[in-house]
């Protein structure tokens, strides 16, 4: 065997490639600069402007307006007080589920952890949809056992979010209770600490910054939600719907970017406040920590088990009444079988579905675009762009979406405004869509380019591959599945979403959850049942068609490995 | 070509990871750079490939200055401590990648993929998944893929450590003999002294940003210059001076005679070490220049060695480690004994 080395190499020797990698990461950088820039900064900028202009000017006219009526402090006390009501329910029935999940051994835990995210499949009010048909004027309980519930109101929008944010806090929950250390529940039994008091000597002190977390999300995804209070809160005003008013019924634009910063200065505080806390749950496992494993224990089984299954049949029956609805002639009066409602002969029929799945997936490919690209940008290149990009990529985590959408409408509708061509179109809506689910698309990217670490990007610089090459040949066919996920996230998210879009939709722009709100509104209940229905057959038939792919892809390395 | 350091400085933010570090490594060479973690020694390496920016001094190659080239034009093979094979390319793309990015010719580029796969006797793994292979065979095609675009020197980053212990020894010896097949500049970092002694033609032993010493394994190992040194590598027993007025040199009261030539140039004597296999335990009726009263403290038996931890006398609390090889008497804990320390191998330490 012979080897050769020719010893005279020259290390000099530039190897192909047209432009520098400077000048190529720097326009890269511009690249996913300017988006986020002009669709997401330029519009909060906007609400924030609008919030201080008056017909007489630059100045606190606004807010002195607001301020001063009796109205908005009831709102205020309205919107506080459901929220707060609704994540105490919420958190608190989602700590002791993730909990049963966790900690406990329950049969069938696989459909447990699927059924609880279900809502996340439908529109933010299928919730209020559901409980109307359950105990509204006309619902079951009213009709067929003679009840006299009044849904209507607080009540009714407190426990739409609760059950429409449950999934949110389970997630973040079970997130927490998922690490644990086995050392320190040994060393409690071994103490002599009985199940209560290891509970509230160590669970919960191990738990109390997803705890934490979970009320700042929930708090503020409740407070800021627009779908249920519109559909279930009849008298009852809150804050988010006021917006919607002042905005669409009275063109009260000022008036509207008002309330918008009231909503907005508390979402930011609880994102930062949720940071601040979930850093620190973090530093409490280390790498010495020993998995904690489920001891079977017959009463808490038993106890878990029952617990689990009645709330999972609360969330499922509130969705399993919605698509029984729609399939019935006139609920609850005629309940003969009926394919009827789903014939959309109503207002555009069915364009506002397709709109929506268009819609959808135009964000989903601009979506996983922009994110990737700013991902990439922000974790494998180093410029003086990178840091207030890493930061303005996060930013929309700590935006509601209402108010978003308010700056969008604020920003772009104003003729002086070259973009303004964009007003009206279904890319004002993708592009508002992007922005919106951009932050968790970007977290979801970022841990992935995280895991895939600097050293391959290395060995390939080393090899004599261009930043360019190492993207396309390496880091590109990493991330693909993540980027997929990602993709499939903004598609599911999009697909549901009413409170961001709300303010650009026109009736030649419809999207299927708008619909299902203005239906009803109007009290076509089984017409709106079924448009939910088709939106969460969409979203589900979209979840299992990745899936296979993904499965597919896999099973390839698996007969590989064979 | 030689490869040429000069007064390198490298800082993170407050830390000096490299403080005026200069280093010729002559053409052919197997460089190791020992030193505990921390020391800069990876750094050291960093630099040198391109990867990290220095912030002061010259890197040269042959005569060419490298500071401006980056890391992808210096043409230097560089193998990673562990998992940095491409985990999307089979064995022999990996191999390839580097054949790619230089726009070799497909038949050309095969043969090539070839010669290297041979090279690291894995040519029945070419079309292997990274996650197919053991973590000594990745390491082996991650040494063929640095050695595929013949690169002027081959740095090696901790290569072994993430392996087990019998892998790690057959791998030294494959590197060690690849290198010498293909006679090329190699760079290896380590904190593995055995490694570093078994493999090096030169070893640099670093301390906080700094060199301690160059020299041959067995240089560093019979003449360490400095305490650091003599403590890093092997087992060394440090001796501190009496404290006063330095007339020779003085321990426990005792004028020790030394015979090797002073390390360190320049610089103060800090202390006198001395090996624990170079210390001899003999009865309290011995006389002569080296010899010192002390007592014993512990005996462990270990096999084929026996360690014994003394006492002098005139200088309780500073513990002595022999070294007594094969069936010699061992002593018990408390007897009182004579130790006679050669004076051929008392090292002066700086």
């Amino acid at each position: 065997m012979s080897v050769t080395t020719a010893s005279g190499s020259r290390p000099a020797a530039h190897l192909p490639g047209r432009a520098s990698d400077r000048s190529i990461t720097l326009a890269l950088s511009i690249l996913a600069a300017i988006p986020i820039l002009l669709f997401l900064l330029l519009p909060l900028t906007g609400i924030l402007l609008r919030g201080f202009q008056t017909p007489a000017g630059f100045g606190l006219g606004n807010f002195i307006q607001t301020f001063g009526a009796d109205r908005f402090w009831r709102l205020v006390g309205n919107s506080i007080s459901m929220s707060l009501t609704s994540t105490l329910i919420a958190v608190g029935l989602a700590y002791f589920y993730a909990y049963a999940l966790q900690r406990a051994s329950i049969p069938l835990k696989p459909f447990l952890r699927i059924a609880v995210l279900t809502p996340l499949f439908a529109p933010s009010l299928v919730q209020a949809q559901g409980l109307i048909l359950l105990l509204g004027r006309n619902g079951a309980l009213n009709r067929f056992l003679g009840f006299d519930i009044d849904i209507y109101g607080f009540w009714g929008t407190t426990i739409a979010n609760a059950l429409y944010a449950f999934p949110y806090a389970y997630l973040i929950l079970s997130a927490a209770l998922a690490v644990a250390d086995a050392r320190i529940y040994e060393s409690a039994e071994t103490l002599g600490a009985g199940p209560a008091r290891i509970f509230r000597d160590v669970t919960l002190p191990a738990t109390r910054f997803g705890l934490a977390a979970a009320i700042f999300v929930v708090f503020t995804l409740v407070m800021t939600d627009f779908g249920n209070p519109m559909v279930i809160g009849g008298d009852f005003s809150v804050l988010a719907t006021e917006v919607y008013n002042q905005v669409i019924g009275q063109a009260q634009f000022g008036l509207g970017a008002v309330i918008g910063i009231v909503l907005l200065v508390p979402a930011v505080l609880a994102k930062l406040i949720e940071k601040r806390i979930s850093a620190r749950q973090h530093a409490l496992v280390t790498a010495q920590s020993k998995p904690l494993e489920v001891k079977p224990s017959r009463g808490r089984d038993i106890a878990f088990s029952v617990y689990a299954y009645v709330i999972v049949a609360l969330i499922l029956s509130v969705l399993a009444i919605v698509v029984l609805a729609s399939f019935v002639r006139l609920w609850p009066y005629n309940m003969s079988f009926t394919l009827r409602h789903y014939q959309f002969d109503v207002q555009n029929g069915t364009a506002p579905l397709w709109n929506s799945v268009g819609v959808s997936l135009a964000t989903a490919i601009l979506g996983v675009a922009i994110t990737g690209l700013t991902a990439i940008v922000v974790h494998k290149f180093r410029n003086p762009l990178t840091g207030p990009l890493s930061m303005l990529a996060i930013l929309p985590a700590a935006v509601p979406g209402m108010v978003l959408g308010l700056g969008y409408v604020l920003t772009f509708n104003d003729p002086a405004n070259p973009l303004n061509i964009l007003y009206g179109s279904f890319a004002l809506i993708v592009i508002l869509s992007v922005y919106y689910n951009h932050a968790h698309a970007f977290l979801i990217s970022s841990t992935s380019l995280k895991q895939i670490g600097p050293v391959f990007d290395e060995a390939s610089t080393t090899l004599g591959g261009s930043t360019l090459t190492t993207l396309r040949k390496v880091t590109l066919p990493l991330l693909w599945p993540t980027l997929l996920g990602v993709g499939v996230f903004y598609f599911m998210r999009t697909m549901v979403s009413l409170s961001a879009v709300i303010f650009l939709v026109t009736p030649s722009t419809q999207l299927a959850a708008v619909s299902v709100l203005q239906l009803s509104d109007r009290g076509a209940l089984n017409q709106a049942a079924a448009f939910s229905v088709c939106i969460m057959a969409i979203v589900v038939a979209c979840l299992l068609i990745v899936r296979t792919i993904l499965w597919l892809a896999g099973a390839k390395n698996v007969t590989l490995i064979r | 070509m030689d490869l040429s350091i000069h007064d390198l400085v490298k800082r993170f933010g407050k830390l000096t990871a490299l403080d005026h570090v200069s280093l010729e490594v002559a053409q052919g060479s197997f460089v190791c750079f020992l030193g505990p973690s921390g020391c800069g020694k990876t750094t050291l390496l960093r630099v040198i490939a391109g990867l990290e920016e220095a912030d002061g001094g010259s890197i040269r190659l042959g005569g060419s200055d490298l500071s401006a080239i980056p890391a992808r034009n210096r043409n230097f093979g560089v193998v990673f401590q562990s998992y940095s094979l491409f985990p999307n390319m089979t064995a022999a793309r990996n191999v390839g990648y580097g054949l790619e990015c230089r726009r070799w010719d497909k038949a050309r580029m095969q043969s090539r993929i070839k010669e290297m796969l041979d090279l690291v006797h894995l040519a029945d793994q070419a079309e292997k998944l990274p996650s197919q292979m053991s973590g000594g065979q990745q390491q082996r095609i991650a040494l063929a893929r640095a050695l595929a675009p013949d690169p002027s020197a081959l740095l090696l980053d901790e290569p072994l450590s993430a392996l087990d212990a019998k892998v790690r020894e057959e791998l030294r010896i494959e590197i060690r003999a690849v290198q010498k097949r293909l006679g090329i500049t190699t760079i290896m970092v380590t904190h593995d002294q055995e490694e570093a002694l078994a493999m090096a033609d030169l070893i640099v032993v670093m301390s906080k940003g700094r060199i301690e010493q160059i020299g041959t394994p067995q240089q560093l190992y019979r003449e360490p210059a400095t305490a650091f040194v003599a403590d890093f590598i092997g087992r060394m027993n440090v001796l501190p001076l009496d404290p006063g007025p330095q007339d020779g040199f003085r321990f426990a009261g005792t004028q020790l005679e030394v015979r090797t030539a002073a390390g360190g140039a320049g610089k103060p004597v800090a202390a006198l070490g001395i090996r624990p296999e170079a210390i001899t335990l003999k009865g309290l009726d011995t006389t002569g220049p080296n010899v010192l009263p002390a007592s014993v403290r512990t005996v462990s038996f270990l096999g084929n060695i026996t360690r014994v931890e003394v006492e002098p006398d005139a200088r309780p609390g500073t513990g002595i480690l022999v070294e007594l090889h094969g069936m010699a008497r061992v002593p018990e804990p408390g007897e009182r004994l004579n130790i006679d320390i050669s004076a051929e191998d008392l090292r002066v330490l700086s």
